[in-house]
Parts: structure tokens; sequence; C-alpha cells
């Protein structure tokens, strides 16, 4: 088997894994591009972690091949070890040796001689803004620094690839979204390869420059981040990426006849279907004989939630821009903006 | 169910401590004896005297050694009333801190004078002698040297067996250190050493040893060849004892004394005159074939008898000193 | 010290806990269950002190006479000769037991269950009966030699002295190393292996580098254990003549009856054994504080394929279950069958058993109560004196048998004479003899606990003696039971404070063995050796048992 043809920094095809006769994963199929930052976004149990050490060569599939850079790393009678694949990892407790400095833990994977080592790993510490914390131990340090410094440790001996288990999830809220930034910043400036695995859909989409649903052992939809929220590819992918509204319908080549009247479909489609309404696509506007009733509202700031029951009896969550000013009981028209998904109704 | 469970533990626990409280308060005040000599080889000679004396016998068994060092430790408050030992430096150990009472004389006169302690505090039970065992097969009587010291000669290279860290041994060279002089008994056992004398683990390892032929003669106590003889008649050896008094023919005893604590010191010492009696002498003599310490009790046909051996002359608490023993066996290379 | 540590090892949290502590720390400044368990651990820190103080009476008594026998050339190099094997030992078992440990958790290594039970037992085999054995093998006239003997091996190696007595109790009691080596394997976290494999290291380095590092304090535990075993070992070092403490403290005991010469050089060994506990201390005490941050991410790490070196691996463990536990075991069977065929009367094992079994059970469960308050404070509590209780009790663990009993019988006999040569009193002995042993494992498992847990207990409203209830000591259960079946074992073992403390006419098994050992007859020594090791067997089922239930429970 070769894959020379495709220039893709990793190509996952066809990956099984079972473990205790649960199967984890059913078949996953990925492939990254260089240079991108890929989510491996999933609710758990999705087997996104499996797929993770299974690129890491921590464990091996049971069947299906694995690539880095043109190169077999696993599959039939290919096990290279985690050691040889020049494949970072940042762990998700960071997994920083308790009995070594900050610096040594980022001098781990450096070759050189010993004045070498420290060098870099100082230059390393210094780029992350951790400069002067090296001599210090890492249970010293506060969550978004041990984060940092795991992040240096992986990217030290410039791995091909770089691989995140849930890297903010240990973090509070306030942290998190500092965390992120910085961390992205520090990988765009690394220009590595990066997958990184999540339950965070936001997460997911904020960060990565593609995104892999993965559902049930395997890899439900690849894209942007824009084309999975906007064009799921699935109503599974579509409830578990953002917030999202179901309206049985019937469609009828570019339109779907539904609650809300009739409706522009993005893709042609005929038949029973379910219609995706995300809630920022909801305009409301105040009418005496609306069809939807206002139940809730919870208010944001920069936005607000709204909650709806149409005549018909169906409920449906709408986002709103600040400004709306409505309240619990009030009559509103619904109008729905752009071109909606639907899925044939199984 | 876990609760009850731990609830059980906590009774079992509580129960137990309550019930062995309990057992010590109720005591029935029998006679108590600490004996170094192993169960099953006075164990039924005692239950016969509470059987025919009607006087209960509580026995505790440990070493010798270790019960001497017990009773040292409880001092006065000793619940002990006998002390039986295997050797005479316990007992002299005990008498030489004023813990053993003074027995009566007609006691102390049933056994030879050698065999009790010069101030009447114990009396011996049997004798054990230091012999030379050596192979019928490959040597006659008329061969064999006249004293221990001669066993350094090189004529003897190689064919003589020992066991040094045997307590029996340690306290013969503790006598020759006392008969014959420091500086001599150093001198035997850096010859004996020199000479290629065999080590072994224990004196039946030795006996056997001259059985197999493996070597010629060995230094051990009398009965371990009866051990042998009782499962095969035949076998090719037999004890020689060195004559004219020397100190290869050195002769110890297992013996006893009453606690000076012990509130029943009559009955106690009715127990010693009593082990001194005929039943318990023969015992000793058929079980053990130890010599028995009073006239008119058979001895094996194949064992000299006491009257017979010419022994050295020596006070037996003075075979105590085993510290500087040991320091002269592994100074001369005898103990590795 | 240990305290802030621990807290901060959880790493990301620590910011909101330093928050979350600082009003705490005031409420629980004056804490009445802290005063009681002080207490408590030090009145029975105070009982295991009991022998060190009548070594100090009866060594005050010899002067200055002592003092010139305690620094003549001769005691010195038994001095020198125990602190050398003590090191050697100590050194050895963590040879052998790490090795097994890692075998036995972390590779695919065939029958592995088997081999783990199989190559603990070594450590039921009391070592008086395992040195006998040992000497009835490879001795000069041993099995070996007869069946080297026709291959035209005239000679084997001298086995008497230090290389005898040094493997040994090595044989004995890697165990002692293997076991919380195993538990510290099953409780890291694989996710530090695997980023330093991740970072290009290879198997052996990360071993190295990552997985020893982790197991500093457990190594170092069970180090102590093989160490404080021989320094206080007299089976074996006697049966081997080597001139260790035990044996010339117990020459100067039994065959010259001076008894203060015993007890200075007695002293001299507690000296031993503190200058080794603050050794420990140290070593341990800088990987401190290495419990895992959270549960989350708990996975088992993934067996490694062992490939062709199952077959040397196979190999060591054959080695050492045939010579620690089929050698034994079957030279026993072969004497007990043996004796049989001749017609040899064998001793009822019975009531010996039940009383062995009785006793030690007593005192396994006392000594795993005594032994919570001093792990406790020795963990929980930033006062000095508080943490040297915890510490302290291991004095008792050092000292032979023989010294700890005389201790007993002089102060029973003339201060408690009601309760002396009676059940209480020999469990009270075993205690001060093995104390140290349930402290160890209850202390180990107590490290693994996140204080967080505790914290959160008394944030719901616990008092601090019900959070010690209700979760600390649920949480430490499996530590707690592994020590007090480790105490069970020891006693089951234990000769000399069986024989001088038990009440009188309560026969045991150790006796029994001692008795058949004094009259030389061997199928008699086999019948009660064998129930020994079965019964004792059992114990460290119950040890492998609660084992796996903490690794599954993580």
């Amino acid at each position: 088997m070769t894959f020379s043809t495709d220039s893709s920094a990793l190509i996952c095809s066809a990956l099984t894994k079972t473990f205790a006769d649960t199967p984890v994963l059913r078949g996953v199929d990925l492939a990254v591009p260089p240079g991108a930052v890929v989510a491996l976004l999933g609710p758990s149990g999705c087997g996104k972690t499996t797929t993770l050490r299974l690129i890491a060569g921590f464990d091996f599939p049971d069947s299906g091949d694995i690539v880095i850079n043109g190169r077999h790393v696993a599959g039939t009678g290919v096990q290279i070890a985690a050691e040889n694949r020049r494949v970072g990892m940042v762990f998700q407790e960071y997994a920083l040796f308790p009995h070594r400095s900050v610096l040594d833990n980022v001098a781990f994977g450096l070759g050189g001689s010993a004045r070498d080592r420290r060098a870099q790993a100082a230059a390393l510490l210094e780029r992350i803004g951790l400069a002067g914390v090296g001599d210090r131990m890492p249970h010293g340090l506060s969550g978004g620094q041990q984060q940092r410094v795991a992040l240096a440790r992986a990217l030290a001996p410039k791995p091909e690839l770089l691989l995140l288990d849930e890297p903010f999830s240990n973090l509070d809220a306030g942290l998190r979204a500092q965390v992120r930034s910085e961390v992205r910043t520090i990988l765009s400036r690394a220009g590595i390869t990066s997958i990184f695995v999540t339950h965070d859909q936001e997460e997911a989409l904020s960060f990565a420059d593609n995104v892999a649903v993965m559902l049930e052992g395997r890899v439900a939809q690849f894209g942007s981040p824009s084309t999975i929220y906007r064009t799921p590819v699935s109503r599974e992918v579509a409830a578990f990426v953002g917030e999202a509204n179901f309206l049985p319908g019937e469609a009828r080549g570019d339109v779907v006849y539904c609650a809300l009247g009739a409706l522009r479909l993005g893709a042609p489609l005929n038949g029973a279907v379910d219609v995706l309404i995300r809630p920022e696509m909801i305009d409301l506007h105040p009418q005496e004989d609306g069809a939807a009733v206002v139940l809730w509202r919870e208010y944001y700031g920069y936005t607000q939630r709204v909650g709806l029951r149409l005549a018909g009896g169906a409920a449906l969550t709408a986002r709103v821009g600040a400004r709306w000013e409505g309240a619990v009981g009030d009559t509103v028209a619904v109008t729905i903006s752009g071109a909606v998904c639907a899925f044939p109704r199984r | 169910m876990r609760k009850t469970f731990r609830l059980f533990t906590l009774l079992v626990f509580f129960g137990s401590i309550a019930a062995s409280l309990l057992a010590a308060a109720q005591d029935a005040s029998p006679l108590v004896v600490y004996s170094g000599r192993s169960e099953g080889l006075i164990a039924p000679i005692l239950e016969q005297f509470s059987a025919e004396t009607g006087i209960p016998v509580e026995v505790r068994y440990g070493g010798t050694a270790e019960m001497a060092a017990t009773l040292l430790e409880e001092g006065a408050n000793s619940p002990a009333d006998v002390f039986i030992a295997q050797d005479a430096g316990a007992l002299g150990a005990l008498a030489q801190a004023g813990l053993l009472a003074s027995l009566k004389p007609e006691t102390v006169a049933l056994v030879p004078a050698a065999f009790a302690s010069p101030d009447n505090v114990w009396v011996g039970l049997s004798g054990r002698a230091r012999v030379l065992v050596y192979n019928t097969e490959v040597l006659g009587e008329d061969q064999l040297p006249a004293s221990i010291t001669d066993l350094v000669d090189p004529a003897w290279a190689r064919r003589v067996g020992w066991a040094p860290t045997n307590a029996s041994l340690q306290a013969h060279v503790t006598a020759l250190r006392v008969l014959l002089g420091e500086d001599a008994a150093r001198a035997w056992l850096e010859a004996m050493v020199a000479n290629g004398t065999q080590s072994y683990d224990n004196n039946r390892a030795v006996v056997q040893a001259v059985i197999d032929g493996e070597i010629e003669v060995g230094l051990v106590n009398h009965y371990y060849l009866f051990g042998f003889l009782a499962e095969d008649p035949d076998v090719p050896a037999a004890n020689y004892f060195f004559p004219d008094g020397d100190v290869g023919s050195l002769i110890n005893i297992a013996g006893a004394g009453v606690l000076a604590t012990s509130d029943q010191a009559d009955a106690a010492e009715s127990l010693i005159v009593w082990l001194l009696g005929e039943s318990a002498q023969t015992y000793f003599a058929e079980q053990t074939y130890e010599y028995p310490m009073i006239d008119g009790v058979a001895i094996d046909a194949r064992l000299t008898p006491l009257d017979e051996i010419q022994s050295p002359e020596i006070d037996l608490t003075d075979l105590s000193d085993l510290e500087a023993t040991l320091e002269l066996l592994s100074e001369t290379g005898a103990l590795p | 010290m240990q305290l802030t540590r621990s807290i901060f090892g959880s790493g990301s949290d620590a910011r909101w806990l330093t928050a979350l502590r600082a009003p705490m720390r005031r409420v629980r400044r004056r804490s009445r269950t802290m005063s009681i368990l002080t207490l408590i651990a030090a009145l029975t820190v105070a009982v295991t002190l009991l022998p060190i103080a009548y070594l100090a009476v009866r060594a005050l008594g010899s002067g200055s006479e002592g003092l010139a026998y305690a620094l003549s050339p001769r005691t010195l190099a038994v001095v020198g000769n125990s602190i050398a094997l003590a090191a050697a030992v100590a050194i050895s078992a963590a040879l052998v037991g790490v090795p097994f440990a890692w075998l036995t958790t972390r590779t695919t290594l065939p029958l592995r269950r088997f081999w783990l039970v199989a190559g603990s037992l070594p450590m039921v085999i009391p070592s008086y009966i395992g040195a006998m054995i040992f000497i009835a093998a490879f001795g000069p006239r041993g099995l070996a030699a007869d069946l080297l003997a026709p291959l035209g091996v005239e000679k084997l190696p001298p086995i008497y002295g230090f290389v005898g007595a040094w493997l040994s109790i090595t044989l004995f009691t890697y165990p002692f190393v293997a076991l919380p080596v195993r538990a510290a394997l099953l409780n890291t976290d694989p996710a530090q292996e695997e980023a330093a494999r991740s970072l290009g290291l290879r198997r052996r380095a990360v071993f190295w580098q990552v997985t020893l590092p982790q197991l500093r304090p457990a190594l170092a535990a069970g180090m102590l254990l093989s160490a404080l075993y021989a320094l206080s070992d007299f089976g074996a070092v006697a049966l081997m003549r080597f001139d260790a403490f035990t044996r010339v403290i117990y020459t100067q005991y039994t065959s010259s009856f001076d008894r203060e010469r015993a007890a200075v050089l007695a002293l001299m060994l507690v000296a031993v054994t503190v200058a080794i506990l603050v050794l420990e201390r140290r070593v341990s005490r800088r990987g401190g504080g290495n419990y895992r941050a959270g549960t989350g991410c708990a996975r088992r790490s993934v067996p490694i394929r062992l490939g062709v070196w199952a077959i040397p691996a196979l190999l060591f463990c054959v080695l050492l279950v045939g010579v620690g536990v089929a050698l034994p075991v079957g030279l026993l069977g072969s004497w007990l069958l043996r004796g049989a065929a001749v017609g040899a009367e064998l001793s009822p094992v019975v009531t010996p058993t039940l009383n062995s079994l009785s006793a030690s059970l007593l005192s396994a469960l006392a000594s795993a109560l005594l032994a919570i308050p001093p792990a406790y404070l020795a963990l929980r509590s930033r006062s000095r004196f508080r943490q040297w209780l915890g510490s302290a009790a291991y004095l008792g663990n050092a000292l032979p048998g023989l010294v700890v009993a005389l201790a007993f019988v002089f102060f029973a006999s003339n201060f408690l004479p009601s309760l002396y040569q009676t059940m209480p009193i020999l469990i009270l002995g075993y205690c001060t003899r093995f104390l140290p042993l349930s402290i160890g494992a209850t202390r180990s498992a107590l490290t693994q606990i996140n204080p967080r847990l505790e914290d959160a207990g008394r944030g719901l409203g616990l008092r601090r003696w019900q959070v010690i209830l209700r979760i600390t000591a649920p949480l430490a259960r499996a530590g707690i039971t592994s020590g007090a079946a480790l105490v069970f074992l020891s006693a089951m073992k234990e000769l000399p404070t069986t024989l001088l403390l038990a009440p009188t006419g309560f026969e045991t098994l150790p006796a029994d063995i001692w008795t058949a050992t004094s009259e030389a007859r061997f199928a008699q020594i086999a019948a009660p050796a064998l129930f020994l090791v079965v019964v004792a067997a059992l114990s460290l089922m119950v040890m492998l048992w609660q084992e796996r239930q903490t690794a599954d429970r993580l």
C-alpha cells in the first residue's frame, strides 16, 4: 500500500480498535493537510482520545493504517513505536514530570550536550513567556503556566505532528479563553500540524482550521468550522455541533414546508425531513397575530436566548441581539433568514 | 451486613482479651516448670509425675538459654518453681544471680558430687559424655589416640570431623581453656584447623560422615551414635573414650534447680527428687541413651558405664564463659 | 511542609485551593480530635519504645565497661557486618523486587497472575526454615552437592557467612519491595511515561528517567523494610553463621548470660536503625506528594509486549519461584513423606494452628487500629512532634525478637504480673515488633488520598474525626488491610516473642517447629512448617486481593 501520492501530513484510514469486546473505533478515516490545526470533536466515549493515542503510538489499531508525512507508522505488519514517530503530545493533565524542574521538563526531549539542551529549553521558555520560572518545580506553577510548559516540552524536539488531549479542560473558564489564544499563537508561529481532542464544540469551532466530528467510533464529518456548523451532514452532527432546533417538514426540491411556512433549502431534497433551524437564523417581530408566543427569555448582555412556542405546539429556541425588547407572553412573528438544511426522516 | 461483621470482630477482640484476663485470674497454682529440655524428651515423664503424686505441673518449653535469660529478667517475680536445663552453664548463671534455692542435702547426695553444684543449688539429671566416634571398618580401638590433643598430629590430617557451631563442642572448648589454659587451647584449635579437620553442621552429621567413611573419627556427644544404632544395629561405628582423665572425655550434664522465689519449694524439690528416681532415670537412659545419675539403673549394654570413664576434674559451672570461646573459635578460623 | 507540598502537588487547582484553605486553617487551629489522636499515638509509641527503655536501663548498669565493649574492634566489626548485610539486602531486594513488580504489572508476561502470587510467596517462609532449607539444598553436603557430584563438581562455593545470609534474606524479603512498588506502578499516571516516549525516549530510558523516580517513595519504603528485616533477623544469620548484631546479641544473652553487653549491642543496633530511618525519610521525601491529580484520565497503561524477552523474564520468575517456594515446600514435603514412610509420630497440628491463627489475627487487628493515629499524624499534621511519632514506632521493628520479648518479660513480670504470660502481653509484643509494617502500609495508603477529599468532607460539615472515619479510613482501607495482613504473616512466623511471651502451655506452630528442630526430627518440622506456610499464604491472598480492588477502583 502506498500513500506517497497524497500530500497530507496525516492519514488515518479505516482504523478499528476494540477494548474488551467493546468496539471503540469502527473505521476512522481522516486526512489532515500540512500545517492545519484540526479538532477531533465528539461526545465522551466516541473514540476521539483513542484515535489520538493510536496516532501517538501509545497503542496500535486492530486494523487500518496510519501514515504520517508519507511514513507508514501503523498498519498490517507495521508498528512504529511512539518514541520513533516524532509526534509530540500535550496531555490532559499535562503529565509534567514532578521530579524535574520546569527547565528540565522542557529540555527532556532535546538532544545534544547538557548545556545546549538547557540553552534551547530556556529560549523556548522565553518564547512562551515563562522566562524565569525554569528553576521552579512544576507543582509550583499555575494551571495556565503548566499548560504552556507542557506545550513547550512537546514542541521542543520539533515534532512533525503535535497532539493535544483536551488541552484546556483543566483550566477554569476565565483562564481558558486567554490560554487558548496564547496556545493558538504559539502553534501558528511554530507552523506545526496539530490535532487536538475536545468535547467542547465552541472550542473546536473557534480554535481549529478544520474540525473532524466523531460519533460512535467514526469520523462523521470533516470540514472547516463554518461548513460543519452551517451544512452538517447528518442530524446527529447538527445536534452535537451548536444549538439546533428541528422541525418536521416536507421537502420539495429547493423548498421545504414546515410549521414556519415555506423555507429555502441549501441543497435540493424531496420527502419527509427534519429541518435544521439554528437559533441565530430566527428573527422575531412583535406582532399581535404572530405565529409564536414567548415562553422564556435569558439575557446575556451581548446576546439573548428566547424560548418560543409555535401555534402548532412545536418549541423553538431563538438567539437574538441584545437590543431586542420583548417579554414573556408576547406574541411574535417568526422569520428565517437564509437557506436552511434538512435531513431525510428515518 | 458489614456493620455486623465489624461488631463481630470487635467482640472477638475484646472478648479474647477478657477471656485471657479471666484465665490469668483463676490460677489453680500448679507447679510451674521452665524446661530447656524439649517437650518430646520430658513431657511424658512429667505427666507420670503428676499422675503419681497428684501435683499438677504446667510446663513452659524453650531453649535452655532463652529460659535462663527469661528467669534472669523475671527476677523476684518469676512464676517458675523449677528450672530444667540442658547444660550446667545456664544453671551456673542462675546460681550466680542468686535465683536458685538451696536443695536439701539428701537430694544433692543422690548424685555424684561432680554432677551437682558446689553450693547445692542444682543437681544433674542425666549425663552426656564427649567421645571420639570412629569407623570400625577402618580403625581398631588400639589405633586411636590417647588424648584429644593428639588429633593435631599430621597423621590425622583430614581424617577428623567436628561441629564447631554445636553448643556441646563449644562447651568442650571452654573446658579446654579452663583446664589447659588459653594459649594451649588456642594452639590446639589453630592446629586442628591447619590439620584439615572437617566441619559439619551438627553432631548427627559428624556421626553420619563417620559411618559413610567420609572421615574416620569425629568429636561428638556419646548418644548420637545410638540414634543410628537404633535404626541399624550393624552400622560400622563405635564410641571411644579418651583414657586417663583426658580433657577429651568431658562429661556434662542436663540438670535442674528450684527457683528461690518458688512458693511451693517442697513440691518443687519433690519433683527433682522424683526425676532422680528409678522410673525417670530409666526413661532418660532408654529414651535418649544418656547416663543416669543414680546407681541401679540399667544402661544400654553398648555404653561404657559412667564410673569407668576417666573424665577430667572440672567444675561444670566454669563452662559458662562462652563469649570468649566463640571469639577464640572465630579467631582461629574454626568458625567461618 | 509535607502538607503544603501535597496540596500544591495537585497542580492546576492550587490557586483556588490556597484561597479555600486560608479561612479553614483558622477554624482548625484547635482540634480535639487531633489531641486525642496524638494521645493515642503517643501511648502506642511509648509502648513500642519500652524495649529501648529496658535496654537503656541494662546498658547503664554496665557503665564504662559497656562503653569499652561498644568501642572494641570486635564490636565495631559486628556493626560493620550488620550495616553491610542490611545495605546489601536492601539493594539486592530492590534489584530483584523492582523487575519482578514491573514484569507483573506492566508487561505481557505469560501467566502474570500466577507468577505474582507464586513469586510473593517467599515472604511467608520464616527465615529460620528458609535458611535451614538453603543449607540442606546448597550446603557443602546438601542436595545440590549430591546432584552435582556425579558431574565432577567436587566443591560448591561456600554458602556460610555473608553470602549465605545475604542471599537467603534477599530471597525472603524481596516481596517487601515488590509489593509496594507494584502498588506504585499501578497507581502512577501512565501519561508521564507516554509523554516521555512521545519526546523520543526509548522504553529503557523512560524507565530510568521517569518511572523509577516516581517509584522512589515506594522503593525506599520497601528497601527500608527489607533492611530492618536483615538487621533484626536471627534465623538466617545464625544458621549461616554470620556475625551480625542479632547473632552476637543472642550469644551474649543465651550463652554468656551477659545482659549488659547484649543491651549495649542492641542499643547500637537502635542507633543504626535511626540512621537508616533518617536516610529513608530523606530519600522518600524528595519525591513526595505524587498522588494523581485526578481520576479523570485514569487509564491502565498498555502492557509492554515482551516478545523474545519473555524467555529470560520467565526464567527469572522460574528461578525466584523455584528457589523461593518450590524448593522449601518440596523439601518440607519430602521430609514429611519420608517421616510418614518410616512411621514417625507426626504431632497433631490443629491446636497449634488455631492458636497461632488467633494470636496473629488479634495482633493484626490491634496493630491495624493502632497504626492509624501515628500514620495519620505523620502525614496530616504539621507539628514536628506528631510527625516524629510516626517514625519512632519503627524502632521496635529493628530489634531482634529476643530483645523485645525479654523487655516485655522484664516489664510485665515486674509491673504487670497479672498480665504476664497471657494473650494480651503476647499481642502487645507482636504489635511492638510489627507495628511499623502496618504503619508503613497505612501511611502509603494515606499518601495516595488527595487531601482535597478530606477538605471536601469538612466543607460538608463533618468534624475531623468524622472525616477520618467516613472518608479517610474507607479510602485507605486497602492499605490498612494489607498492613494488617503483613502483621499477621509476621506474627505467624515469629519465634522468640512467641516462645517467651505466650501463655504457658499455649502451643503454636513456630514453637512446634522449634521443638522439632531442637530434637533434629525433620519429619516433625515439616508438618507445622507446611501449615504455617499455608496459613501465612492466605494473608498474602488478602493483600493481593486488596491491591486488585484498589487498582480497579482507580
